[in-house]
């Protein structure tokens, strides 16, 4: 199609989305401050304005481009009308760039400065508006435009919407739930919301302090990197064509005092290696299918609160940090004799990570999370020319990594890597992978053996919904999900640096590409240092030993909380207990929930075994569509008997005691 | 006792179908049934609706005939819209203060009064005008509006 842009015929794509998205093609970033073009356009700021056929002048992003019309994006009027909207923006803004996470990264400020505001023609106008650092995303309203672009981002790309705008008018205000604390709402930690805010409303709480602390208290620091973290700090510092920025990485750190600093994509290649094997066991003993990957913490948050059903189903592995905190804490730690001492650093591409290592599951393992953007911190106050700093290698063991543990950063990588490692296993005839939808990729395995081994990668929460809905109603069948909550993978990460948008996702996964493709071992079996890990310690996948190390659990985690009432406790913190709780929330309630209850209590009063049960009532579990819902240790029944209930408790004792004496004497 | 009393809820939700678009209706008798929209609620029809509670509060706190604070029994909304305003209601407002003693976006502590000052209740002709629980009272005097006030006292003690 072809249009006049500011005097000149230009050729557009016949499918642009809009105006804007037309005029970014052929090198013009029309200035715009909540136009997101991965959500639903909102059109609010008005700066996008351009003037069309000479008469009207209406916001691009709302455009639909025509054949012939004629555009002008920069006259006086529009300068005069744009510089006014920041003035606007401007009277209500705290202005307080010195101490903004956002500074040197903002639009709203480098349009300040582009567009000359040294005066504001506007008096300042105070907001009353809140600010919630209770958490790892950090919220401060006095900075917020208004642009909604964390509001869609959360809604439309991960369907969580934990935050959305409130009250009215000047007093519009993005906000949780009753202005709750971030960290009490359904919020996964994904840090989008961040990685498109334009402003500095929302930021990730700074944890460097925290390590030029534990260097000056004479502590053992040792780093850690993820893959993500090198292709986007090679962007940051304009090196894309650098594949030696993991080794310059490692030298600034060595020099800033850290002892020690290993590659997460060594423990990718474990976690892989490790995981793999669960899945074959699980393929054979056709149990707990599809296999969902459980790397991404973003995605265990998401699963625990609205796929409860699923969480049996996570992989039990740790995450590549969490797996590799527990070999250093436990082993490594050992090994060079300074076990209290050792604090542990790793840099993420994400901000979950900070609330992975935070879980209690975990017991500290990882001390401090840095994200990507905080380590360019530390990198730029030292003033290196990180051009000029001679690489050097990851320490040893930790430091080797196959292609596949470094793919763990985008999308694909961690299903890639599991196949690399069954190829090992079993006879693998014929792979082939294409997309099936919007971020979802569907890979077919074909084993020697004939049996097709169906495996999907997804990113984006939005998109896993739907997936996962897929495979809940039988629309799609997997044997293995690896799911990402950003889109693309851990490359867009919340804590990537600026922009953070899909162009710079797919150039960072072509550099991430890049630094995978010069790397001699291509799969984690092939990693001499993991397999050695096994040797030492774990003896073989699965193990007692790994499972003790590697392997965790997660729970149905619930968006509402609320205090559950014991029925009938035990006195003692037995190790044979098991906790059922009944669900007496109005839907349950009306389907005989109170009767269950009752019945549970005759029955542990009457009968031998069912002494052990610790009777609880607990408030909606939010599986209403399947009332009466039981909640036995962490595992939720819905449509609920006593029967049913009696089934599972009984499997969980067997489970506990390994063997089947109980269950036949009493069955 | 074990039982919640989210039993009028589920009515609610019941008699709308469980429908999202619904939200404002369900709302609208949510309050009427509570005299505010209890934050447990919020929760509750979230769920039951597949709405974020951060959706349904952003609802809530942009209309202003929603509360999240409860109201009194009489539901007291005087009108400060200009045709009200200039045939003198904020002189009213001050009798009303004087009456039961709160002022606009208060309740008196017996849960028996609520004051709410709002932009326009659409009776213009009847300027300055009141309404309490849905009854509109009309060219409104200081007297009247004391003798109103005083009415709906002496109900309760008989």
């Amino acid at each position: 199609m072809k249009i006049n842009v500011n005097g000149k015929q230009v050729e557009i794509k016949d499918d642009a989305k809009n105006i804007m998205e037309a005029l970014r093609e052929i090198g013009i970033e029309i200035p715009n401050l909540c136009y997101l073009s991965e959500t639903s356009v909102y059109g609010a700021c008005r700066m996008c304005l351009v003037e069309v056929d000479g008469k009207e002048i209406v916001t691009s992003c709302t455009l639909a481009p025509r054949e012939g019309m004629s555009i002008r994006t920069h006259t006086p009027k529009i300068y005069e009308m744009r510089k006014g909207i920041l003035q606007l923006l401007l009277a209500s803004h705290d202005g307080d760039c010195t101490t903004c996470e956002m500074n040197g990264k903002c639009k709203l400020q480098r349009y300040a400065r582009d567009f000359g505001l040294t005066t504001n023609r506007f008096a300042t106008v105070s907001k009353k508006t809140i600010t919630d650092n209770s958490s790892i995303i950090v919220r401060d309203n006095a900075k917020c435009i208004l642009c909604g672009d964390c509001v869609r981002a959360c809604e439309e790309l991960q369907t969580v919407s934990a935050i959305d705008f409130a009250y009215r008018g000047f007093d519009t205000q993005v906000v949780p739930s009753f202005e709750e604390k971030i960290e009490n709402t359904e919020c996964v930690f994904c840090g989008q919301c961040v990685a498109y805010c334009p402003t500095g409303a929302l930021a990730i709480r700074n944890d460097v302090d925290k390590v030029y602390k534990a260097i000056e208290d004479g502590k053992y620091v040792i780093g850690m990197i993820a893959p993500a973290v090198r292709a986007s700090l090679q962007e940051e510092f304009g090196l894309e064509d650098d594949i030696a920025m993991a080794g310059r990485m490692v030298s600034v750190l060595k020099m800033i005092g850290f002892k020690k600093v290993f590659d997460v994509a060594f423990s990718a290649d474990l976690v892989a290696y490790e995981e793999a094997h669960e899945f074959l066991e699980r393929l054979e003993k056709n149990e707990r299918l599809p296999q969902f990957t459980s790397c991404c913490p973003g995605w265990v948050k998401f699963a625990e609160q609205y796929y409860p059903e699923y969480v049996p189903h996570l992989s039990s592995v740790k995450s590549p940090q969490m797996a590799l905190g527990a070999v250093i804490k436990k082993y490594y730690a050992k090994e060079i004799g300074v076990a209290e001492d050792i604090i542990l650093v790793s840099v993420m591409p994400c901000t979950a990570k900070k609330f992975e290592a935070e879980r209690e599951e975990f017991n500290g393992d990882v001390d401090i999370v840095l994200t990507t953007r905080e380590l360019v911190k530390v990198f730029k106050s030292t003033g290196m020319d990180i051009k000029m700093v001679e690489p050097e290698p990851f320490d040893r063991p930790f430091g080797l990594s196959s292609q596949s543990g470094l793919s763990f950063g985008k999308t694909g990588g961690v299903l890639g890597s599991v196949i690399e490692v069954i190829a090992d296993k079993a006879a693998v005839k014929n792979v082939n992978t294409k997309q099936i939808s919007e971020g979802t990729n569907l890979t077919e395995i074909e084993l020697e053996n004939g049996r097709i081994v169906r495996g999907i990668a997804v990113f984006g929460l939005g998109n896993v919904r739907k997936v996962v809905d897929k495979l809940k109603n039988g629309e799609l069948q997997a044997d293995v999900v690896e799911v990402m909550a950003c889109n693309y993978g851990c490359i867009g990460g919340g804590g990537q640096p600026y922009p953070n948008d899909v162009r710079t996702r797919a150039r960072r996964a072509s550099i991430l590409r890049e630094t995978q493709s010069v790397d001699v071992l291509i799969s984690p079996t092939e990693n001499f240092h993991m397999r050695q890990l096994y040797e030492k310690y774990f003896g073989a996948p699965l193990s007692h030993e790994a499972h003790e190390t590697l392997h965790t659990e997660y729970k149905h985690r619930r968006r509402i909380q609320q205090e559950e009432i014991d029925i009938l406790p035990l006195p003692t913190d037995d190790e044979e207990k098991i906790e059922i709780s009944v669900c007496l929330g109005t839907s349950c309630y009306t389907k005989g929930s109170y009767e269950i209850l009752e019945k549970l209590i005759a029955l542990s009063n009457n009968e031998e075994w069912a002494k052990n049960l610790e009777i609880k009532g607990t408030f909606c579990l939010e599986n209403c569509g399947k009332a009466p819902n039981v909640l036995i240790n962490d595992r939720i029944v819905g449509e609920a008997t006593i029967e049913k209930i009696k089934e599972v408790a009984l499997s969980e004792i067997r489970e506990k005691q390994g063997d089947t004496e109980i269950s036949k004497s009493n069955l | 006792m074990l039982t919640r009393s989210f039993d009028k809820v589920e009515d609610i939700l019941e008699k709308y179908g469980y429908r999202k678009e619904m939200l404002i209706k369900i709302l609208l008798e949510i309050q009427h049934e509570y005299r505010h929209i209890p934050r447990e609620v919020v929760n509750y029809i979230g769920v039951a609706l597949g709405i974020p509670p951060a959706k349904i509060y952003g609802v809530i706190t942009f209309y202003s005939q929603f509360s999240l604070n409860p109201k009194g029994e009489y539901t007291i909304m005087i009108c400060d819209g200009t045709a009200c305003h200039m045939e003198g209601s904020m002189n009213l407002v001050k009798v009303i203060e004087e009456e039961i003693g709160i002022r606009p976006g208060e309740v008196t502590q017996d849960l028996k009064f609520s004051l709410d000052k709002v932009g326009c209740l659409g009776a213009c002709a009847l300027a300055p005008a009141m309404v309490i629980n849905g009854e509109v009272y009309g060219k409104l005097t200081p007297d009247k509006v004391r003798e109103i006030l005083r009415n709906i006292k002496e109900r309760k003690a008989e």
